[in-house]
């Protein structure tokens, strides 16, 4: 809730950066180093494929959520700079979409192999 | 003339209309590098993708040689660097210099030991054999006829992640200096903030090579 006041702050008086309290970063350093141990822990859970990588991949974008929001600030920053980091997600799918589209139904994998 | 240098602070550039937007703008554009950074990787992480759809059990077979604690080691030093660079530009932003300064130092100081546990990693790979590229592979302790594949990617997604740690030192030194010069404060911290966003991605990147190269098992 603190979070949400903060912002409105921001939002209402644009000439104040945010400035994050002491307490705040570290409670984010915590919840990676949390969530880093869980990941570790869960590779020696027996996961079948391929919901251990859903599993990896889960934790691991629940990190990245953390440090790009908090640590990066976007959160408390202008839309504009969040859409930045969608479209670059967005044009990495679409990248590899594509590539999967060719790579995932050749006959023959890499011929000189 | 005085009057006029007031109004428009050293570190001002003349086509900003004050420091607000001179700050924002910088960042938008770090913002873009940034972009940038992630579709670069990007294109590594689709090789990773492509090569892991066509050869599951390569993948799971080779990380059973990469060190998971190391890994995870490594993963919290560069979490506990995120944090020590964000509590740096907090400090810039509250006049805090000598904060600044010390956080700094911690970064660099942490940055040095990922790169020291990266080093003892890849030189006991390389002792026993482990090289990129299929000529220069002769391990034979991974019963895959494409064992050298994994590594190559390996060393390139790594290696390419620790050139950016490198880079990191060095920015963080020319910070480090100009903070001692006194150049930054609450009123002017643009080059800090920059170098922060810069530290985080490096950050987030080796967050999804951990589990990507390490935790296949």
């Amino acid at each position: 809730m603190i979070l949400s006041e903060d912002k409105t702050m921001s939002e209402h008086n644009h000439h104040e950066h945010h400035v994050s309290s002491a307490g705040q970063l570290w409670a984010i350093g915590i919840a990676l180093t949390l969530l880093t141990i869980l990941t570790v822990g869960l590779s020696y859970v027996e996961i079948p494929a391929p919901f251990d990588v859903v599993v990896a991949l889960t934790v691991a974008f629940g990190k990245a959520f953390l440090v790009c929001a908090f640590f990066m600030n976007l959160y408390w920053d202008t839309k504009f700079n969040t859409m930045l980091l969608i479209g670059a997600f967005a044009f990495f799918i679409l990248m590899v979409a594509v590539t999967l589209l060719d790579t995932l139904y050749r006959n023959d994998v890499v011929p000189s192999f | 003339m005085s009057n006029h240098s007031q109004a428009h602070p050293a570190h001002l550039q003349h086509h900003f209309v004050d420091s607000d937007q001179q700050f924002d703008a910088a960042k938008m554009g770090m913002w873009v590098f940034i972009v940038n950074e992630i579709l670069f990787f990007g294109g590594l992480f689709c090789a990773y993708i492509v090569f892991r759809a066509w050869y599951p059990d390569l993948f799971t077979q080779a990380a059973t040689e990469l060190n998971t604690v190391w890994g995870a080691v490594n993963t919290l030093v560069l979490i506990g660097s995120s944090l020590t660079v964000a509590m740096a530009i907090r400090s810039a932003q509250k006049n805090q210099i000598k904060g600044l300064q010390i956080n700094l130092l911690i970064t660099i100081a942490l940055a040095c030991v990922f790169l020291l546990i990266k080093y003892f990693e890849y030189s006991h790979k390389l002792h026993i054999g482990i090289w990129p590229g299929a000529e220069l592979y002769t391990y034979e302790g991974i019963d895959h006829p494409l064992a050298h594949v994994f590594f190559s990617i390996y060393y390139v997604m790594t290696g390419i992640h620790a050139i950016h740690i490198i880079v990191g030192i060095g920015l963080m030194i020319w910070i480090y200096i100009r903070a001692k010069k006194n150049e930054f404060g609450s009123e002017y911290y643009t080059p800090v903030e920059m170098v922060g966003l810069y530290w985080h991605l490096v950050d987030v990147i080796w967050i999804f090579l951990f589990p990507l190269l390490y935790l296949i098992e």
